[in-house]
């Protein structure tokens, strides 16, 4: 579970808890033109969020949450 | 789950005491050096921990007032506030409050509805000193908002068909550090009950580059949820200063208030709200597929999943789908597992998802989530308790227990003599007192290893004087430092039991009568502030325990002088005893040299009710005071109380048992040797002069002591307070461990005696006391 980082794109799966916030904050510094595939990510911890909402990288794949789905307007 | 409602708040109302405990010693620390970290941080997890057990259990006034405690200290920890003694104030009442409401929960098993009104009056004080607003304002006066406020202009943006009357809109601004607090905000956003609508905005503009720190929390988090007012402050209960809340007025918003921007076409509308429905029939239907994961399961529980999961198929629109499930279901073996089986197959949304550990109901209490959903069972399995907490029956239980076990064991010597001089059975008396050896050893290890897990240090008493003195000194207006020494030294929990209240009264006289007021300690040449020490340390089988002020002393000519006025002894004799024999005076029942009553020392119930305590549990005291200096009181403690050692003698041909801890000597005196001027007799041992008691006399027996065949008379020398005396008897036998069973009944006036103990013969022993009796 957690993040799986490929060359241009980042898998969230499962639970995305608060430690990898900050290592996915660095890795979409590091590769402006990543993309973040959610479609796994069961729930994600506030600050994950605060990441994606923050730095606007290019989301693929819809959530099954619909909250999470709203949030990244995915709705 | 094991732990059933029941054990699990017996366990929160164990730890919450101990918290509690913590937490006041703790507070006194940190008000003598507030600017240590460690103290602080130390204190504030004590809090911490105690507002998450109280969490788990629907006290709501309870939770209120640790939680703005928590918060306050929080403040204090960060350095935005100063530790100053009024804060002190506020908390040790906080505190006192809250162990009063632990009692309450004890004895009634839950609270009272007007604890609430004054949890939340002590909330609002420690919020105050917050230095912000009252924060509990929305929650106090909830429906007030409805017509006084207006309602926040951002509702526009809630899709119209969800601002209905009576709908709750909250806002909450998680505080920036909350991350670090285990929270998570979203989380907790999105499992609001009855939730219609969640937004979530940045609460200042995202910082970019390098300045934008992923764990400070900027987020704003807007919600429309359709549950009672009362549910979702339950459900925000640990943020209530991060929220806003307002319930929708009754008269539509207008519709001209602000477009909904965010309002969808009605169909899509319509998906949004399937979706919902959707989501929801999967939680339930995990939430049952969690039940029947549980370890042993009842039939009862696999019945009623079974019915909620049929109920819960007619929620799908696939019929074909429904009538297969139906069929399966109607096949399937009795038992969890083949119908946990069923439900993940008929999963709605697929069976992709494993079960988690915690379910919904773990989701209320914000921390930080493990990966690997299944590795979070309970978390209590993985904590690895190495401390065992056990009732005081049981432990007591163990030691009833162990002793009838030593008088058992003392039986088979009896019976290997039987097998060898009635039975003349040589061999088995031998291989019966083998085993005799060996039981008795094993159990002497098992008596001295459950009297291990009964000995407590006695800090647990010294805890509370911080408190008393703190107290005290402020009420008598005094200055005192109080020196705690050796709180480590150990001794069984009955006698530190004992101890607490006598320790007490003592610190008592010596705050309200020894030590002086700075004024006068300064005009004596003494430091302003004064000194009350008490140091415990071990001495043999013995704990010794001394209180020691540097205060004025005891007054002894005020003393003689109160004594002849009471009628305690008459005045020709007050005036010859010396001043050490004068300050002994306080010790004898109705002192008191106190003229008024107040509510700390000096309601007559002095310093014998101190020694009666103490000697209650085979203690003494001592008491030692110098004029001008202070007083010293020193108490000396049995380690354990609970298996006696004694020696058994026989006098007018009986045996009796005398404790071990009494006995100096044992001697055998030739008659000549023996002094008798008028009544009574001496002798001289070791240059010493040993008055001399004959112990049948003393029990009103007709026999004299009896010599033995060398002309020499058996001496037991016992120690009585300061002095030593001998008992003539008859003979002596050897020493034995007993079980002393006080007297009871008509007996129990018989002061001559100790008690009584079963012997291994099945007779039983009197144990006398030789202090009244002499």
């Amino acid at each position: 579970m957690g993040i799986r980082y490929q060359k241009k794109s980042a898998t969230l799966q499962g639970l995305v808890c608060a430690e990898d916030a900050e290592i996915l904050l660095n890795w979409l510094k590091s590769k402006p033109d990543a993309a973040v595939n959610v479609t796994r990510c069961k729930q994600m911890h506030a600050a994950v969020l605060q990441v994606l909402l923050a730095l606007k990288p290019t989301i693929t794949g819809v959530p099954a949450d619909p909250w999470l789905r709203t949030a990244l307007n995915k709705g | 789950m094991s732990l059933n409602s029941t054990e699990l708040l017996d366990q929160f109302i164990l730890e919450a005491r101990e918290c509690l405990e913590n937490i006041g010693h703790r507070l006194l620390d940190v008000e003598k050096s507030p600017s240590d970290t460690g103290l602080l941080n130390d204190l504030f997890r004590q809090v911490h921990t105690l507002k998450g057990n109280c969490g788990l259990f629907e006290f709501k006034a309870l939770e209120h007032v640790v939680h703005a405690g928590e918060d306050l200290l929080d403040r204090i920890r960060s350095g935005q506030q100063r530790y100053n003694p009024e804060i002190a104030d506020v908390l040790l009442d906080a505190m006192d409050y809250t162990s009063s409401l632990i009692d309450v929960i004890e004895s009634q098993g839950k609270l009272p509805d007007s604890a609430q009104e004054r949890s939340r009056h002590l909330a609002q004080a420690l919020r105050r000193h917050l230095g912000e607003p009252a924060p509990a304002a929305v929650q106090s006066a909830p429906p007030a908002t409805t017509a006084d406020t207006p309602l926040p202009d951002w509702i526009g943006l809630a899709p119209p068909e969800w601002r209905e009357s009576g709908r709750i809109v909250v806002r909450y601004r998680p505080e920036a550090d909350c991350f670090f607090k285990g929270e998570d905000p979203w989380r907790l956003a999105s499992t609001t009950p009855g939730l219609l609508h969640l937004a979530v905005a940045p609460d200042q503009p995202w910082a970019s580059g390098d300045a934008f720190d992923c764990y400070v929390c900027n987020l704003d988090l807007r919600l429309v949820s359709e549950a009672p007012l009362a549910e979702i402050e339950a459900h925000f209960r640990y943020v209530p200063e991060q929220m806003a809340l307002w319930r929708m007025p009754d008269a539509p918003p207008e519709p001209a208030l602000a477009p909904p921007a965010a309002a969808a076409p009605a169909a899509e509308r319509s998906c949004v709200q399937m979706d919902l429905m959707n989501t929801r029939l999967q939680q339930i239907w995990d939430d049952q597929r969690r039940l029947l994961a549980r370890s042993g399961v009842s039939a009862g529980t696999v019945a009623s999943v079974r019915q909620t999961l049929t109920h819960l198929l007619i929620c799908r629109d696939d019929p074909p789908l429904i009538a297969e499930a139906r069929a399966a279901l109607g096949r399937i073996a009795p038992g969890p597992v083949p119908l946990a089986q069923w439900a993940l197959q008929y999963r709605p949304g697929g069976t992709d998802m494993d079960i988690e550990g915690p379910g919904q109901a773990a989701a209320s209490v914000p921390a930080p989530r493990r990966e690997g959903g299944t590795a979070a069972e309970d978390g209590s399995t993985e904590r690895g308790q190495k401390v065992l907490k056990v009732s005081q029956d049981k432990i007591d239980r163990l030691m009833e227990l162990i002793g009838e076990m030593v008088v058992a064991k003392n039986a088979l010597p009896y019976l290997a003599t039987r097998a060898e001089s009635l039975f003349g059975q040589r061999e088995l008396a031998r291989e019966i007192k083998a085993q005799y050896s060996v039981i008795n050893r094993i159990a002497e290890d098992m008596q001295h290893a459950i009297m291990q897990v009964r000995m407590l240090p006695v800090g647990i008493i010294f805890q509370r004087f911080g408190r008393l003195v703190r107290d005290l000194s402020k009420k008598l207006g005094k200055d005192v430092s109080l020196v705690v020494e050796g709180e480590e030294t150990e001794a069984d929990k009955n006698v530190i039991e004992s101890l607490a209240d006598p320790l007490i009264h003592i610190l008592r006289n010596s705050l309200d009568h020894g030590l002086e007021t700075p004024e006068v300690r300064l005009a004596a040449g003494k430091p302003a502030q004064g000194t009350l020490r008490v140091s415990a340390r071990q001495e043999g089988d013995r704990v010794m325990l001394t209180i020691h002020d540097d205060g004025a002393g005891i007054d002894t000519d005020r003393v003689r002088l109160k004594a002849i006025e009471r009628g305690l002894i008459p005045a020709d004799r007050a005036s010859t005893l010396t001043d050490a024999e004068a300050v002994q005076l306080v010790f004898l029942p109705g002192f008191s040299t106190s003229d008024a009553i107040s509510d700390l020392s000096g309601r007559g119930v002095g310093m014998d009710v101190v020694r009666n305590a103490v000697e209650r549990i085979n203690g003494q005291v001592e008491l030692e005071s110098v004029r001008g200096q202070g007083t010293t009181v020193r108490l000396t403690l049995p380690l354990s109380m609970a298996v006696t050692n004694v020696m058994m003698i026989e006098a007018g041909r009986r045996r009796f048992g005398v404790p071990m801890d009494l006995i100096v000597e044992t001697v055998r005196v030739p008659a000549e040797d023996i002094h008798h001027f008028k009544r009574s007799q001496t002798t001289v041992l070791r240059g010493r002069i040993v008055p001399l008691r004959s112990l049948s006399e003393l029990l009103g027996l007709d026999n004299e002591a009896r010599m033995n065949d060398d002309g020499e008379l058996a001496v037991l020398v016992v120690r009585l307070g300061s002095e030593n005396i001998g008992l003539l008897v008859d003979n002596f036998h050897g020493t034995s461990d007993i079980i002393l069973k006080p007297l009871e009944g008509v007996l129990a006036g018989i002061t001559g005696f100790a008690g009584t103990a079963l012997m291994g013969d099945g007779s039983v022993l009197m144990i006398l006391n030789p202090k009244e009796l002499v």
